[in-house]
């Protein structure tokens, strides 16, 4: 009896200090230096995502200081379970690409949804199926040959559960393509062995592979995408032959599911004035990733989070 | 092309950009001599400084820096036998021996001489035939690297001390690559559902622990004597070593070229290979492991040659070799450029300023090396009471940064404390590299190119470059069980 009433009052007087201060909090916030975890190896697409958006999001918060952490272990699930675990008060940030979602529907990311807050989408890299042009000329021949040549033909792409992978059983699953997924260990190799005519094709986003196109020695065939891509007006989209599939490889930034909501929307209205600024678009177009707007807000991307995590379980289940 | 290349010499040579090279090369230098700071690290850490620089001198600068790192592990690995970079591993195992005998001069010697001629084999292969290379290395699929960790795999046989045991090490080293998620299913194995272990066991804590930690433990614990080293002198040009290291040198960058050159594997593996080959070839495999020339030549000349050659596929492909290159293609793109297939072509300015500047970087490795590993060798005239503590916070430290994990740490002091019991009994542990580094190699090229051809493993023998080295496997292997065997014979007819 004693206890359930400590409790009761204990509960009692968080619940006022976290109603009562979080206004001051936010505007308090930030009171510490933050904590960027970086969900990736040095050097690879997210790292220099948060490394490029460190400096305008201290900007941006009035001359916070910040650091970067890297913790790529285990698809960076460390990072994800140290954002999950830590202090809900805003000050440790996850910089985390679709690998979030894919490996936590592949069992790999033991932080579900729900002990995470999405602040933002910044970047949504169109996924692709890409093939050497000599092989095939366009999707067509690429759905005949598959047709006369059930189970032979080879797509390749970055390890298992990765966003490359689920985005060819999405395909598989929507086409009823009969084809096989290769694991390779970067992205690098699988375009090598397309290159190399030693696969058929591969999936994966477009960004990367952008010097190929220009040179004619890679084509996309199919994008994931609901509309025809500027660039790219004569390849077909997965969403006209019917396949509600709009994969992209996203990064986006988390924090500990209950940090208080004044301080979540501080951070994305922080991050927004960032996505904005003329220095961030220079740098998205520089790395090509323009295609598709990026923005995405933390409702908006919570929603699709949820979508994909379903789709991606049943995915990965079948396989 | 020719021309192409003197107006590269003509950027580097600017007083700036020469300044910046050479600053580079240090800072390389000092990054490659601490055990656990590798190449990538440093890259990562400059690369928000060179955005302020013009894209040609921020990748010379880098590039540069990628070079000196591979070059200046060695200082540790034969000083200390705490190998800078895991480039370096294998040269620990022929150059700590020398230190012991009181020759680290001659060893260091050796080392600097090899690395730059490998390294300039690299460039200048890397200079000529980067655009041919570059689709001979297309060639090469999950077979073809299959049986190329076969042939690496089959020297197990060939190493010096009792078989059993290099086929207990390899089977070990084998065992610990396979921890981790699986990269082809996707299951988790060995992990006891540790987080820290999904990732798999990493390299570096391997070869620290084994080598470095264990060295320390052994001489505090077993109050070794060791030789006290008055005055190291260092030289590079020796005659009489030049020719009995010659061959080696020849063989061994250009095994480095050719590897390094391939997308999937890297200097380390390079550095192994040309060891393990050497070995084979060598009139005298008894040597190596106790001080052998040709066992320092043999991997700091490959490993030079094929961080070099990791460049070729980055410039011409825009596929990088090894893990630095991987860091260094995402740095051109942060400076708004795409390395693929016409970079060589949109690019040529550029290009060939950091083909210039590479080639420099040889040239300043073997011109600056002495004073800066003069540094090292005067700490050996501290005690190793103080020293040793010093080499295990670096190992510490440098453990830690790899991943930003304590989790490694205690990793590597557990594998300290093997490699001092192993070593107790004569073990060797060279076996338990070779199985680790060319273990998971061997398992997911196997099983990729099993799945390339729907299970059908006539894949192996019906694509020509397999084929052969796979024969040259079966090959090497029969000779050197059959060999002894026909020597005794031999002995048994003189004797009767």
């Amino acid at each position: 009896m004693n206890n359930h009433l400590k409790h009761l009052t204990l509960g009692l007087a968080m619940l006022g200090v976290s109603a009562g201060v979080s206004a001051s909090d936010a505007d308090d916030f930030p009171s510490k230096p933050l904590q960027l975890l970086v969900a990736a190896g040095a050097g690879g697409g997210t790292d220099n995502f948060a490394r490029v958006v460190r400096p305008m999001l201290e900007e941006a918060l009035g001359g916070a200081r910040s650091t970067v952490i890297n913790l790529p272990a285990a698809s960076g699930a460390l990072a994800h379970q140290r954002t999950a675990n830590g202090a809900a008060d805003g000050h440790t940030l996850d910089f985390a690409s679709t690998t979030f979602v894919t490996s936590l529907a592949a069992g790999q990311n033991p932080v579900g949804l729900d002990q995470v807050t999405p602040l933002a989408r910044m970047q949504s890299d169109v996924m692709a199926l890409f093939v050497n042009p000599e092989r095939f000329e366009d999707f067509d021949a690429f759905m005949a040959y598959a047709e006369e040549h059930p189970g032979e033909i080879n797509v390749g792409g970055t390890h298992t559960a990765s966003p490359d992978h689920v985005a060819f059983l999405a395909l598989r699953d929507a086409s009823g393509i009969d084809m096989n997924f290769i694991p390779y260990d970067s992205t690098g190799n699988a375009t090598a062995n397309v290159l190399g005519g030693n696969i058929d094709a591969t999936t994966t986003s477009l960004s990367p592979l952008l010097s190929y196109i220009d040179a004619g020695q890679m084509a996309p065939i199919l994008v994931f995408s609901d509309e025809r891509l500027e660039d790219y007006p004569d390849v077909p989209t997965t969403v006209e032959n019917g396949w509600d599939l709009t994969d992209g490889n996203d990064r986006a930034i988390f924090v500990h599911a209950s940090t208080p909501d004044a301080i979540v929307e501080k951070l994305e209205t922080a991050l927004k004035e960032v996505y904005d600024s003329e220095e961030y678009q220079s740098y998205a177009e520089r790395v090509n990733l323009t295609y598709r707007e990026g923005w995405m807000s933390s409702d908006e991307y919570r929603q699709r989070l949820e979508n994909n995590f379903e789709l991606y379980s049943r995915l990965l289940q079948d396989d | 092309m020719l021309e192409h290349f003197i107006g590269g010499l003509a950027v580097v040579m600017q007083p700036l950009n020469l300044l910046l090279l050479t600053s580079a090369v240090f800072i390389g230098f000092i990054g490659g001599a601490l055990p656990g700071i590798s190449g990538v690290i440093l890259v990562v850490i400059l690369l928000p400084v060179t955005y302020g620089m013009e894209p040609t001198t921020a990748f010379m600068v880098l590039t540069a820096i990628y070079g000196a790192t591979v070059f200046s592990g060695l200082i540790t690995a034969i000083l200390y036998r705490a190998p800078g970079t895991p480039e370096a591993v294998m040269t620990a195992f022929d150059g700590y021996p020398m230190t012991q005998r009181g020759e680290a001069g001659k060893a260091l010697g050796i080392g600097v001489l090899s690395s730059a001629i490998g390294g300039l084999v690299g460039t200048v292969a890397l200079i000529i035939f980067t655009p041919m290379l570059a689709s001979m290395a297309l060639r090469f699929s999950s077979p073809e690297y299959f049986a190329l960790a076969v042939l690496g795999l089959t020297v197990v046989a060939s190493l010096g001390g009792r078989l059993i045991f290099g086929l207990i090490g390899a089977a070990l080293g084998l065992f610990i690559a396979t921890i981790g998620i699986d990269p082809l299913t996707g299951t988790s194995r060995y992990t006891f559902g540790n987080l820290n272990l999904a990732e798999g066991v990493g390299l570096i804590p391997v070869i620290v622990g084994l080598f470095a930690v264990s060295e320390v433990m052994k001489r505090t614990l077993d109050h070794e004597s060791h030789q006290p080293l008055k005055k190291v002198k260092i030289k590079i040009f020796d005659l009489p070593i030049l020719r009995q290291i010659g061959v080696t040198l020849s063989r061994s960058s250009l095994i480095g070229v050719i590897i390094g050159i391939l997308p999937g594997i890297g200097a380390s593996t390079a550095a192994m290979v040309s060891y393990s080959e050497t070995v084979r070839w060598s009139k005298h495999p008894e040597k190596f492991g106790k001080g052998a020339p040709e066992g320092i030549a043999a991997p700091e000349s490959a490993n030079n040659a094929a961080a070099m050659g990791a460049l070729v596929p980055l410039f011409a492909l825009g596929i990088p070799g090894s893990g630095t290159t991987a860091v260094i293609l995402g740095a051109f793109i942060m400076h708004g450029l795409q390395p693929g297939p016409m970079f060589m072509v949109s690019s040529s300015d550029l290009i060939y300023a950091v083909f210039a500047g590479l080639f420099i970087v040889n040239f300043m490795i073997l011109l600056f090396s002495k004073p800066f590993i003069a540094l090292f060798t005067k700490l050996l005239n501290v005690p190793y009471s103080a020293l040793g503590p010093l080499i295990i916070m670096c190992c510490v430290v440098g453990t830690y940064s790899v991943r930003n994990s304590m989790f490694d740490v205690w990793l590597m002091l557990g594998f300290g404390v093997l490699g001092y019991l192993l070593e107790k009994i004569n073990f060797p542990l060279v076996s338990i590299i070779l199985g680790l580094v060319l273990g998971p190699i061997a398992e997911s090229e196997l099983r990729r190119a099993l799945s390339m051809s729907q299970g059908d493993v006539s894949i192996f023998l019906s694509r020509p470059i397999s084929a052969s080295l796979l024969a040259v496997a079966a090959l090497l292997l029969a000779v050197t069980l059959i060999a002894p065997l026909i020597k005794r014979a031999r002995r048994k007819t003189a004797a009767a």
